[in-house]
């Protein structure tokens, strides 16, 4: 069953991302980074975009669709929708700002108690920016804290240099793989997509498009 | 032998009788000729003819008609027997001449006429038990009594899931399914308007039912007391409240709950139709008048942890709540406008405002006061940059209320288009709120509002920024983000396009009107098993709740109690949903003993724990073939329970049993809809190896509705 479904849609299980936090800590440039090596600077994100990336972690081969959303408080209401059935979602800070880890405690966090309908979500915790640090405001230790705290991983990466930018991704992978119920989602999704082949492509075509 | 002849060829020469005299009557009244083919032309064109009580009377004479063309026993049928037929009606031959002819009858018609007796007594104790089916407003406060609703109402919100799967129209259980007609396209058009007749008779004779009227006005009552019962949620609210939503069903208390129990004391799918189609004229109503429904938050966005149901009505309800707000908005800004255009005419200097005013006003560089819009509060201590004046943050649309089967559509569009069209919407809205409550504004003004890390001051020192993340300083006043000066940047090319224009002047983001109508065209749509089983699951959620309140203070019994609530928490989130229905029936009634008779729970607790630790009887009871469950201890549940239940009470779990099976078999065996309206008695299901009958069965109903006998 699996190996027959894996070889028409090209990949055994498929999963839902979302990266949120404060408008301006990288989310964007970490997740261009992460698909295309690009580290280019980008536009501020208008509601929210999405790329998808196919890569294989711990022997399987996986479809993330990666939800990018945009961090203004205006557009909260707006992007709540997409923490719908996510099986992972990235926190993301950035080092040299304070407030945005403080906002992750204070304002995230509880976004995503709040609208996530997937209790066994695997949440990660994202320091990006490390590469300057001459400009740190946000220890390690601090980091670690809060990822204790909500009960998740700490990983601090540069989207510049692409520092531990993939270790990220691969990371909450894993991760993800380790829930039996988010194991199962995956797979249920791949089968649901082998029944729309088209759309599938059509998807491809436009996370390879958009920019 | 010759007594069963004699009765079977009596009732035959009673029939036929009937069928003749009639036949004789259309024959002479329409002159028929003898060729069958023009004798269907003849009758359409009679039926045109003649004043309307005349054409009234044709149409009961032409039904008639067909229903003797279409009662053929098989080998009867060619153009020479009916010939033949008519010959010797019209001679007068004796009558000993006709039963001549129905010695000729086969043997395989004559249980058609037992069939249609039996269909007649069964439409009949349908009519006289139509009063008992209706629960009445009485019965139901009485049984509030009882710490959580009876299990027989859960039972039969479960026996309209099952039912609801054959179909995906509600309609189908309030009037017969058209029989399948190869007639002529005159006589299926006035099957269907008589069809549809039918149906609008029965709705309307429902909607003005006492009961019916009583039961929606005590539903929807304003107070708010209806099925109320005693939820100590003190102690445990978090557990209370998380239930539930666990298994994605609707909060204790809300509207969707007590509609659950209102519909599942319907004793006929038909009667449980027919409320929801009631519920739904009423939740117009509300909606026309601009009334919240009880029982739901007035103006919370949808939970997507509930279920879809309770989510519309939220919808619902914050639509109202929206559209009020916006009238007052309109208002408010029209009387502004006014007022400002008075004060205009009556000053014409533009030296100071005028005090009593409240006003507001933004002073241009060219020193012009420009009236502000929309404008809600000050936004802190900002001040435009260009002017002076502090900055005003706006009234802005608000935000669309998704449900969940929105949510999923939305996301497939997005993920098939690229489409960032709602988040750009949206953006366009806020700059064009922002440049009418700050005349004057530039994009920069915007920004250090809607997205202050893109707002870089110009203090501290410059060199140790990276070309990457920031930019060197060209202004004494600070600048954009290096990403918000990028070349292209949507943010500029927006702002440029924006006029002008307050937050309730502008397109809607969101329509309320087109929002609500979308929900009450989809409850008029649903799919029977899709609202029945959001209703089951919302009732099960209620029982649950109540008892875990109840019994955890009990320690014996709260151990079996969380067994059963692991069970259906996880069976309510799986896939395989409707085939779990009836274990989940079971869980409520094994929390419903243990409310109602807690010494037997224990007992059959202990008999469980004795089981469990007998290493032989859990392999024997494997062995036995029982279906394995997904957790081995419930299996142990359900063999204590069977264990346990069969000495004491032998008789009622037989019947309940039997109760269950003859309602499920009677949908498969079963084509004709009247079935599903009350299940037939054991012995009297109709084979499905005679299709013919069935058939001519659904030609019959359709004329036995029309003109009883």
């Amino acid at each position: 069953m699996s190996s027959s479904s894996g070889q028409s849609s090209g990949y055994d299980l498929s999963f839902k991302i979302l990266l949120i936090g404060d408008s301006g800590v990288g989310k964007s440039s970490l997740l261009v980074s992460f698909i295309s090596s690009s580290v280019e600077d980008l536009s501020p994100t208008i509601g929210v975009d999405f790329k998808i990336k196919t890569l294989t972690v711990g022997g399987k081969r996986l479809k993330l669709t990666i939800w990018d959303t945009a961090g203004q408080e205006r557009f909260r209401t707006l992007n709540s929708s997409y923490y719908r059935k996510a099986q992972g979602i990235i926190l993301v800070y950035d080092v040299t700002r304070r407030e945005t880890f403080t906002n992750l405690s204070e304002v995230w966090s509880k976004e995503v108690e709040l609208y996530s309908t997937n209790q066994d979500c695997v949440k990660i915790l994202v320091g990006n920016k490390v590469d300057r640090d001459t400009e740190r405001a946000v220890s390690r230790e601090e980091g670690l804290a809060l990822a204790k705290d909500l009960g998740c991983l700490l990983l601090e990466c540069s989207a510049k240099t692409r520092e531990n930018v993939e270790q990220c991704f691969e990371e909450l992978a894993l991760k993800i793989m380790e829930a039996p119920s988010l194991l199962e989602e995956g797979s249920t999704a791949v089968k649901r997509s082998v029944l729309k082949p088209k759309q599938e492509s059509q998807a491809s075509q436009n996370g390879g498009c958009c920019s | 032998m010759e007594p069963h002849a004699s009765s079977f060829v009596s009732k035959a020469r009673t029939a036929f009788h009937s069928a003749a005299a009639k036949a004789e009557r259309v024959l002479t009244d329409f002159k028929i000729d003898l060729d069958s083919d023009k004798q269907f032309h003849d009758d359409d064109f009679g039926m045109q003819r003649g004043d309307e009580s005349a054409r009234s009377e044709n149409e009961s004479k032409f039904r008639n008609e067909l229903k003797h063309i279409k009662w053929r026993p098989p080998g009867i049928g060619t153009k020479q027997d009916w010939q033949d037929r008519i010959n010797n009606i019209r001679k007068g031959r004796k009558e000993v001449e006709v039963t001549d002819k129905v010695g000729d009858v086969n043997v395989g018609s004559v249980p058609f006429y037992d069939e249609n007796l039996y269909i007649l007594n069964v439409k009949n104790d349908l009519d006289a038990k139509a009063s008992e089916a209706i629960p009445t407003v009485e019965g139901l406060t009485a049984a509030t009594k009882h710490p959580i609703p009876p299990s027989s109402v859960l039972k039969q919100l479960a026996i309209a899931i099952e039912a609801g799967r054959q179909t995906n129209s509600m309609k189908d259980f309030v009037a017969s399914s058209p029989a399948r007609e190869k007639a002529g396209l005159s006589i299926s058009s006035v099957k269907a308007l008589v069809l549809r007749e039918k149906e609008d008779k029965l709705t309307s004779e429902f909607s003005s039912d006492e009961k019916v009227v009583y039961l929606i006005n005590s539903l929807f009552d304003q107070e708010g007391e209806f099925l109320r019962r005693k939820i100590n949620s003190d102690p445990e609210e978090t557990s209370i409240s998380s239930l539930p939503r666990d298994i994605h069903g609707a909060p204790p208390e809300s509207l969707v709950v007590k509609l659950a129990e209102v519909i599942g004391n319907f004793k006929t799918l038909r009667g449980m139709s027919l409320f929801w189609s009631r519920v739904v004229d009423e939740l117009r109503k509300h909606w026309s008048e601009e009334k919240h429904l009880l029982g739901v938050p007035p103006d919370d966005i949808p939970d997507l942890k509930s279920c879809l149901l309770y989510q519309q009505f939220q919808v619902i309800n914050c639509c109202i709540s929206r559209k009020r707000r916006h009238i007052i908005a309109i208002e408010s800004l029209d009387s502004m406008v006014m007022e400002a255009n008075s004060n205009t005419s009556d000053s014409a200097n533009y030296m100071g405002r005028i005090p009593t005013s409240p006003l507001l006003y933004a002073r241009l560089r060219t020193g012009e006061l420009v009236l502000r819009l929309g404008a809600d509060c000050p936004s802190g201590d900002l001040t435009l940059l260009e002017t002076g004046e502090p900055a005003y943050s706006p009234v802005t649309q608000e935000g669309p209320l998704l449900t969940e089967d929105l949510i999923k559509e939305t996301e497939e569009f997005v993920l098939r288009t690229g489409s960032v069209g709602a988040g750009c919407s949206q953006l366009l809205s806020d700059m064009q709120a922002f440049k009418a409550a700050n005349p004057g504004c530039i994009l920069e003004d915007f920004v250090r509002w809607y997205s202050p890390p893109d707002w870089m001051e110009s203090e501290g020192s410059t060199e140790d920024r990276d070309s990457f993340y920031g930019g060197e300083s060209m202004s004494s006043r600070g600048q954009l983000s290096l990403r918000m000066q990028k070349e292209g940047n949507l943010w500029r090319e927006l702002w440029e396009t924006s006029k002008s224009v307050p937050a309730v002047k502008q397109t809607p983001l969101y329509d309320e009107d087109l929002a609500v109508e979308g929900i009450l065209d989809a409850f008029e749509d649903i799919q029977p098993s899709e609202l029945y089983r959001q209703l089951f699951v919302s009732l099960l959620g209620l029982g649950f709740a109540i008892a875990e309140t109840m019994l955890s203070g009990d320690i014996d019994t709260s151990k079996l109690f969380n067994d059963c609530k692991e069970y259906i928490v996880t069976t309510s989130q799986s896939d395989g949903f409707h085939e779990k229905v009836n274990e989940l029936v079971q869980m409520y009634e094994t929390v419903e003993k243990m409310l109602l008779n807690p010494d037997k729970a224990l007992k059959m607790m202990k008999h469980m724990e004795e089981s469990t630790m007998t290493t032989d009887e859990p392999k024997r009871r494997f062995s036995t073939g029982e279906p394995k469950h997904r957790f081995k201890r419930f299996s142990h549940i359900f063999g204590g329970k069977d264990k346990l239940l069969t000495p004491v009470r032998k008789d009622e779990v037989n019947d309940e049993e039997k109760q269950i099976r003859h309602s499920f078999s009677s949908f498969f065996d079963s084509k004709s809809s009247l079935f599903s309206k009350k299940p037939p008695k054991p012995g009297n299901l109709y084979p499905g190896e005679q299709p013919l009958s069935l058939e001519r069965l659904d030609s019959y109903l359709d004329k036995v509705q029309f003109h009883p006998i």
